[in-house]
């Protein structure tokens, strides 16, 4: 083992095994990456707009005027009325308080994506390490797999799978992360195959580490960066897509508090009663935004290729 | 590069073979009883039993297969619960719809976006760049159904500018009847001479065809404006502009030249994301065209449009993919050796 000071792929130093430091390097390399990002004005707005969407998730119940998501002590007469005083964004033809609806949406706007997300993370990233380390055989069977399931236009193999399970939020959420995994196995995969002829990971194996230590402790720490920027956008492009199924009828069902199912409840009074499309629209654009903001952000800051705006 | 094509080919063709499979399973393994879920939740014991001998329901599963797989290639995608008719035959009617949708949007997205592109990297870290950067993940952050409610507000609601549904005015049926020949209206008028029918169909494309143009358009803005900034990098850009080559020439005819093939291979994908697009914005505005066809079988379980509608997305998807890359291929010599 070589005696000079050893720097991985990320640019972090490395131990005499081998192994990345990432752990003691972390800390610093948050502060800069924090310091970087709010230099960039429009990371900055991203950021913002995923804070004030995890408070809304958080405190729903604190910040919403009306409780039971706006249909507790809602106006006497349960009717639709626009943006006042009593009700800033309105209510909707139940009497229900759009605001606290809002507000209360932005828990499954959050909890589902990450869900989703969170799983296609789990299935994805195990198969890709495996398949881009082992080679061979098993390789092309999981990249053959992830291909089959990347041959379907984004959204509709997700709409099929509803279709068959039945409509509702938890099977949208199914549906979207059986349909997001490939996208982290071909990303991983990548990574690892250029990775395992690296002399640290050669090192590691001469070593005789397990092959499963190697690819957790020695490749997956050197994978994590694109993994965290794909996973900020995708939590953004799966709001979307909940929010498109919910659109359809394809995922939360009334009277449940959902951005996608308010904003196709609000449709028939489009031309009349615009704030009970326009505002749950809104929120899910606002949501979208900040988070594509910031995967954007963290991209260029992570990612050494890109060009330096 | 014949040997590149043909493996490249045959990746596609195994692909959609996979992707038949998945149809499949998902049509015959899934469902607990899948005569049921065929014939739709209100079908007749008898009628189960029917369709169980029919569809070969009973017999093994890879021989079931088999046959799934032959009666596609044969063309035999099934009947619709909802309208009795061959699906194939349904998919045909109105695919024209879609394709002319789809057309205008992307003629919009790649006008706009290119143009948008250029302009943000001509002027880097400018106002100008910002609000381009701004608007272009604005449009790929944007619900596209949400999107089309609210240019029906604005544009038909309070202006009264543009028609908010449906491919055509209802009176024209009668006053200026248009002769089908391809389906796409605007075709159809101009080589009919049908100038009314042109100037309306034309117009009711604006508001859904900008609707879906939205996200191709921040797609291929941020593309062109990233290809392009690199393009200007380059050291022949510098010296066309030591020669003193007029700015606009460098910017549009020389860099410009640079940056478009990897746009090329953004534009088929954001074309095959579009078909999904084209699903929601087609709900949004009653638009005739697979995407509500889908939509509506996708609501009433009705299982053969949605598996028809599901292998063509595929097939397309894949078509499009393949088609791209050989583009890829056939611009950049580099990626046959890969």
């Amino acid at each position: 083992m070589s005696t000079q000071p050893l720097v991985g792929v990320s640019g972090a130093p490395m131990s005499t095994d081998g192994a990345a430091v990432v752990e003691a390097a972390a800390p610093t390399r948050t502060r800069q990456l924090l310091a970087a990002l709010w230099r960039d004005k429009l990371a900055v707005l991203g950021l913002l707009l995923v804070a004030l969407l995890v408070l809304a998730a958080l405190a729903a119940p604190l910040l919403a005027p009306y409780p039971a998501q706006g249909a507790g002590a809602a106006a006497e007469v349960k009717e639709v009325s626009g943006p006042s005083a009593a009700h800033w964004l309105g209510t909707d033809p139940y009497g229900r308080d759009l605001l606290s609806r809002i507000l209360y949406g932005a828990r499954p706007a959050l909890l589902v994506p990450l869900a989703v997300v969170a799983l296609a993370i789990g299935i994805g990233v195990p198969l890709g390490l495996v398949a881009g380390f082992r080679g061979g055989r098993l390789d092309e069977l999981i990249m053959r797999l992830a291909d089959m399931f990347l041959a379907f236009p984004p959204l509709l193999l997700a709409m099929v799978i509803v279709a068959t399970l039945g409509p509702s939020l938890r099977n949208a959420a199914m549906a979207l992360a059986i349909s997001w995994w490939p996208w982290y196995t071909r990303l991983v995969r990548g990574i690892t195959a250029s990775l395992r002829e690296w002399p640290f990971v050669e090192g590691a194996r001469t070593l005789g580490l397990r092959d499963s230590t190697v690819m957790v402790r020695h490749i997956l720490p050197n994978a994590a960066s694109p993994i965290i920027v794909q996973a900020t956008v995708d939590i953004g492009t799966v709001i979307l897509a909940t929010g498109a199924l919910a659109f359809i009828g394809l995922a939360a069902q009334p009277p449940a508090a959902d951005w996608g199912l308010m904003v196709a409840e609000g449709r028939t009074y489009v031309l009349s009663e615009w704030w009970l499309s326009a505002f749950p629209g809104a929120a899910i654009f606002l949501a979208v935004l900040g988070f594509n903001l910031l995967g954007d952000a963290l991209r260029d800051l992570l990612d050494p290729r890109t060009v330096t705006r | 590069m014949p040997r590149f094509l043909l493996r490249r080919t045959g990746t596609a063709l195994l692909v959609l073979l996979g992707t038949t499979l998945v149809t499949f399973v998902l049509a015959r393994v899934v469902p607990a009883n899948p005569a049921v879920t065929y014939l739709g939740p209100r079908a007749r014991p008898e009628a189960i039993a029917r369709i169980t001998r029919e569809l070969g329901l009973d017999r093994p599963l890879p021989v079931q297969y088999g046959r799934y797989l032959a009666d596609l290639l044969r063309g035999d995608w099934g009947i619709s619960i909802g309208t009795k008719r061959p699906v194939l035959a349904e998919i045909g009617d109105r695919l024209p719809a879609t394709l002319e949708l789809l057309a205008a949007a992307m003629l919009i997205a790649v006008l706009a976006g290119v143009v948008l592109g250029v302009v943000a990297a001509r002027h880097q870290n400018q106002f100008a760049d910002h609000a381009i950067r701004l608007l272009a993940i604005g449009g790929v952050s944007m619900p596209a159904f949400w999107l089309g409610l609210l240019t029906q507000m604005l544009f038909f609601g309070r202006l009264g500018w543009l028609p908010a549904t449906g491919r055509l005015d209802s009176d024209l049926e009668f006053t200026h009847p248009l002769t089908e020949v391809t389906g796409l209206h605007l075709v159809d008028a101009l080589v009919s001479g049908n100038l009314t029918t042109l100037g309306d169909a034309a117009l009711h494309l604006v508001l859904p065809g900008l609707t879906l143009a939205a996200y191709p358009t921040g797609v291929i803005a941020r593309m062109v404006r990233a290809t392009m900034l690199e393009a200007l990098a380059q050291d022949h850009i510098r010296a066309a502009r030591a020669y003193g080559v007029a700015e606009r020439v460098v910017v549009w005819r020389i860099a410009l030249r640079n940056a478009l093939p990897p746009t090329a291979t953004v534009l088929g994908l954001t074309l095959a994301y579009s078909l999904t697009g084209a699903f929601f914005v087609e709900v949004v505005f009653n638009w005739p065209g697979l995407g509500q066809y889908a939509a509506t079988a996708l609501l009433n379980a009705d299982y053969p449009v949605i598996m028809g509608v599901t292998v063509l997305g595929a097939v397309t998807y894949t078509l499009t993919n393949l088609v791209v890359d050989l583009a890829h291929a056939r611009l950049d010599p580099r990626v046959r050796l890969t």
